[in-house]
């Protein structure tokens, strides 16, 4: 009957009583290496409560650190990643199950061992696959996004030594016993007829046996002994910072400033003043690049790189705790030490890079903390300062008297209610670019027309409308926001409504994710996207034609990435009767406008090619897209100055969408140089 | 070294201005203050120097409508102290008026400051800028224009702008009064939450001034918004008979 024989070939006292020590020894020094590696992350971070939720943690850590359902999304990193990995895991398991089958149950033997010889065949071979792809990519790929270091190529190569020899051992093994279920083990037993093949003699084969044998078992104790200083280190810190990452908040809220025990706010100017996750993030991190391939502030400058920013927290941690020994006592600043102010500058908060990270590490929450750090020295641009000194001053950051803000809406035929006087269905948030940026306050008189047309019971703040305050929280003036919380709430406390609307998807997620509970008091919040949705969907606006053309939509970060809302505006643009094309980013993987953030206040910086510009491209390559659809005030804004940037201006019209149920509701086509519809009509 | 910045509100100008009644002066009660732009260059200078070279700042403002934010703000910013001139005077205070209190504020302390710091003008001033008026009546030398400040051994070193490009380095002894134009860097930035604990931990001492004294300001006999001239006039045709028309024009005027 076909069994598992332990140490096959070895001399028997000694042989296994050395492996077993080796490895022993080996084991102990990985545990006492990573755990002078891991105290680190403590010892220095900020304490922060990440035990909770056990069985939520647990599910991420089967998701993402053992199926990797991240890793997963692209194709052949993916799939070489899997094939690397989870051979990985089952030759791993083989040892184990050797090892238990050795001393405690016996279960290898017959079919049971058959298939398990079956099983580390094949996946030797597909991890010799995987390694193959990693070889392919890393030496003749070379995709930009990836860290091309000596270090990570001696860790493959180390990997592959060791599964090589473990085939060779068994090899040898199948060419001395000839056994009759040779068959059963098909890479070893194909490798063994070159051994057979040779004419060496069984005590030669013996000896070349136990020659690799003893190989093999110093290579997997050399691996066990760097693997907490090696690039494979991300085998321990990515399932963990997979199991710590943060649960309790959705990815639209940021977490408030860290503090003291005697209250006193801590701002991330040094390592020590991150938390330990925050440092394990770094720590976790495999330098694969993912999210500097979708930064638009990497696209545009190629200053900031996520990775980069992740990898400079790491490099100064281990930088300090080797010259301190020990928990350094006068900590050099994070940022202008090994971080560039303007690449923390450059950021648009778009939360791309969170969402490709296979490792769930959190850039975003970092990036705002150390703009925080910077705010409360008061070190930022001029016009950033302005737009703060704005918000402050007068509630929006165009720096005029909150008394205009509604002003747009006196050309209105009809009056919009007054919420602070009368009880209304809705509440609609304007937010500042719809109110007082005069090239967009036309859209924001179509939407009310819209929504008078539809019926809808709705009314606005008037002056007492304030910035919501998304944006001032993301460029850091943490303070500023909330401020401009107490404001808005103390004036939506006044109001009676049911449910609030916004225009801006920035205002929309503040509103939605970051306001206390009992200002809303369980009302929805909705992107007006969401209220034409259900208009339609209730009968209440009828279109008088259907629009016929062929256009694009753009996800504004804030409406879909950070709050999922992706159906709504297809599904208006669908009643329109538009035929939509998608670009090839959309969805959670659009590409930012570079608005966000408060980007848009901000001095630009170099720029090789806007963000704005490189998604403007994007849509005027698909050929029969005439219009690209937003959903966003920025949106337009940006979108428009890019058009005329790139000189696309006759190739595509940029319109909200509101913009498009407007014209659908007027009973014969408005006659328009950039209409629709002359444009439409030809591609439609 | 104790530095002393007299800084004013001036009317913000995001709001429309309105014109009072007696149609002589701006309708105080529909104006919105603001502190005057060249008075926060005067705060950042001073705040500048007390961190090179250490000393106190004295911050002191007539209380109008937001006098107390802005002398919070400065307290955020790093001054020492900030007075508040207490009266009723929104309606009817000129720069003389001022001067004379500020000098009045002085007088009542034992110590006088090294530094006197104001903005070179204000846009509400009618009756001309403080700086001059501080140094008359305290009888101190005074620079104005400054566009840059260094400090050295109690000497001060101050950049002064002319007109035609021209720019004058002045070393001048303490004690002066300075007319800032604008400070070595743009005024910061206080974030709010500074603020906020300045409001919570910091106290604005508050001075009563007794009968105003307006005298030396000028009357203003009427105000009012620019109004629409239709005296321009396009001359259209070639050149000679642009330059025909102009010579026919300009003896029209008696100008040839």
């Amino acid at each position: 009957m076909p069994e598992r024989i332990d140490f096959w070939g070895i001399p028997h006292p000694w042989g296994p009583i050395l492996v077993y020590a080796l490895l022993g020894l080996a084991t102990l020094i990985l545990v006492v290496r990573f755990y002078q590696r891991a105290r680190v992350w403590w010892q220095t971070g900020l304490p922060e409560k990440r035990w909770d939720h056990l069985p939520t943690r647990l599910g991420r850590l089967v998701k993402y650190a053992i199926l990797q359902v991240r890793v997963l999304g692209q194709r052949y990193p993916g799939i070489m990643h899997a094939a690397l990995a989870w051979s990985f895991f089952v030759l791993f398991l083989g040892t184990a199950f050797a090892t238990i089958n050795g001393h405690f149950i016996t279960f290898l033997q017959g079919s049971s061992y058959l298939v398990y010889k079956l099983t580390l065949d094949v996946f030797s071979v597909v991890f010799l696959v995987g390694a193959g792809m990693a070889a392919y990519r890393r030496f003749v790929l070379r995709p930009a996004r990836l860290t091309l270091q000596g270090k990570f190529t001696w860790s493959l190569v180390f990997l592959v030594f060791i599964v090589l020899n473990g085939l060779l051992i068994e090899s040898l093994r199948l060419a001395i016993e000839k056994p009759a279920w040779a068959l059963w083990s098909p890479a070893g037993w194909a490798i063994a007829q070159l051994w057979i093949a040779s004419g060496a003699s069984q005590g030669a084969l013996y000896n070349w046996h136990l020659g690799v044998y003893t190989l093999h078992f110093v290579t997997v104790s050399a691996f066990f002994v760097t693997l907490p200083t090696g690039t494979l280190v991300h085998l321990l810190t990515a399932p963990l910072n997979v199991f710590f990452s943060k649960i309790d908040r959705p990815a639209g809220r940021l977490a408030a400033l860290p503090e003291t025990k005697e209250g006193e706010p801590i701002y991330a100017d040094r390592l020590a003043h991150l938390s330990w996750k925050q440092i394990l993030d770094s720590e976790a991190c495999t330098e694969c690049g993912r999210c500097q391939e979708v930064c638009p502030a990497y696209a545009s400058n190629k200053q900031l790189s996520p990775k980069q920013l992740v990898v400079d927290i790491r490099e100064k941690l281990h930088e300090e705790w080797a010259t301190a020994k020990s928990k350094p006592t006068e900590p050099a600043p994070l940022v202008n030490g090994q971080i560039r102010e303007a690449d923390v500058w450059s950021c648009t908060t778009c939360g791309a890079c969170d969402q490709e990270c296979p490792v769930l590490v959190e850039h975003v929450d970092t990036l705002v903390d150390l703009r925080r750090s910077l705010v409360i020295e008061g070190r930022m641009d001029a016009r950033l300062q302005d737009a703060l000194a704005g918000l402050s001053r007068y509630g929006n950051s165009f720096g005029q008297s909150e008394r205009n803000r509604a002003k747009w809406s006196q050309a209105l035929p009809t009056k919009i209610k007054d919420a602070r006087k009368e009880p209304v269905e809705y509440l609609w948030f304007v937010g500042d670019y719809a109110s007082y940026n005069p090239a967009i306050t036309e859209i924001t008189r179509q939407a009310a027309q819209v929504f008078q047309s539809a019926g809808l019971d709705f009314g606005i703040l008037y002056e007492a409308e304030r910035n919501a305050g998304n944006d001032a929280r993301r460029a850091g003036e943490e303070g500023l926001f909330e401020y401009l919380v107490e404001k808005n709430s103390a004036a939506l406390a006044k109001c009676d409504f049911q449910a609030i609307f916004t225009t801006d998807p920035h205002t929309f997620n503040t509103l939605k994710n970051e306001y206390p509970g009992d200002v809303l008091a369980g009302r929805p919040v909705l992107h007006y996207t969401e209220v034409l949705e259900r208009l339609i969907a209730r009968g209440q606006l009828r279109f008088e034609r259907a629009l016929d053309a062929v256009v694009t939509y753009h996800d504004p970060c804030y409406l879909g990435r950070y709050n999922g809302v992706y159906a709504a505006p297809r599904r208006v643009l669908a009643a329109l009767g538009c035929r939509l094309v998608e670009m090839p980013r959309h969805g959670a993987h659009a590409f930012c406008c570079g608005a966000g953030g408060g980007r848009i206040w901000m001095e630009e910086g170099e720029m090789q090619e806007r963000p704005s510009e490189n998604r403007i491209r994007e849509a005027a390559a698909l050929g029969s897209v005439s219009t690209l659809v937003v959903a966003c005030p920025k949106d337009v804004a940006m979108f428009r100055d890019a058009l005329k940037t790139t000189s696309l201006e006759g190739r595509l019209v940029v319109k909200d969408l509101v913009e498009l149920v407007h014209e659908a509701l007027e009973p014969v086509a408005v006659a328009s140089p950039e209409g629709l519809t002359e444009n439409g009509g030809k591609d439609g | 070294m104790k530095i002393l910045v007299p800084i004013q509100l001036v009317p913000d100008l995001v709001e429309e201005l309105v014109i009072a009644q007696d149609g002589k002066r701006l309708d105080l009660d529909a104006t919105r203050w603001i502190i005057s732009e060249f008075d926060d260059h005067a705060i950042e200078q001073a705040i500048l120097l007390k961190e090179k070279i250490g000393g106190e700042v004295t911050v002191i403002a007539p209380d109008f409508e937001g006098t107390e934010d802005v002398l919070y703000q400065a307290l955020a910013k790093g001054a020492d102290q900030v007075v508040k001139l207490s009266g009723d005077f929104q309606s009817e205070l000129n720069t003389h008026a001022l001067a004379r209190l500020v000098v009045h504020y002085l007088q009542t302390k034992s110590e006088r400051p090294d530094l006197i710091l104001t903005g070179v003008q204000a846009n509400s001033s009618l009756d001309g800028s403080l700086g001059p008026l501080l140094a008359a009546y305290l009888d101190l030398p005074f620079v104005d224009c400054v566009a840059q400040t260094e400090i050295e051994d109690q000497k001060i070193t101050v950049r002064k702008e002319y007109p035609g490009g021209l720019t004058a380095d002045w070393s001048v002894a303490l004690p002066v009064v300075l007319g800032i134009q604008a400070a070595n860097t743009p005024p910061r930035y206080v974030p709010i939450s500074k603020m906020r604990l300045a409001m919570k931990t910091g106290s604005i001492a508050t001075e009563e001034v007794g009968e105003l004294d307006l005298s030396g300001a000028v009357d203003s006999t009427r105000m009012y918004t620019p109004e629409a001239d239709q005296r321009a006039q396009m001359i259209d045709g070639d050149v000679d008979q642009v330059a025909e028309k102009l010579v026919a024009l300009f003896k029209e005027l008696g100008v040839l």
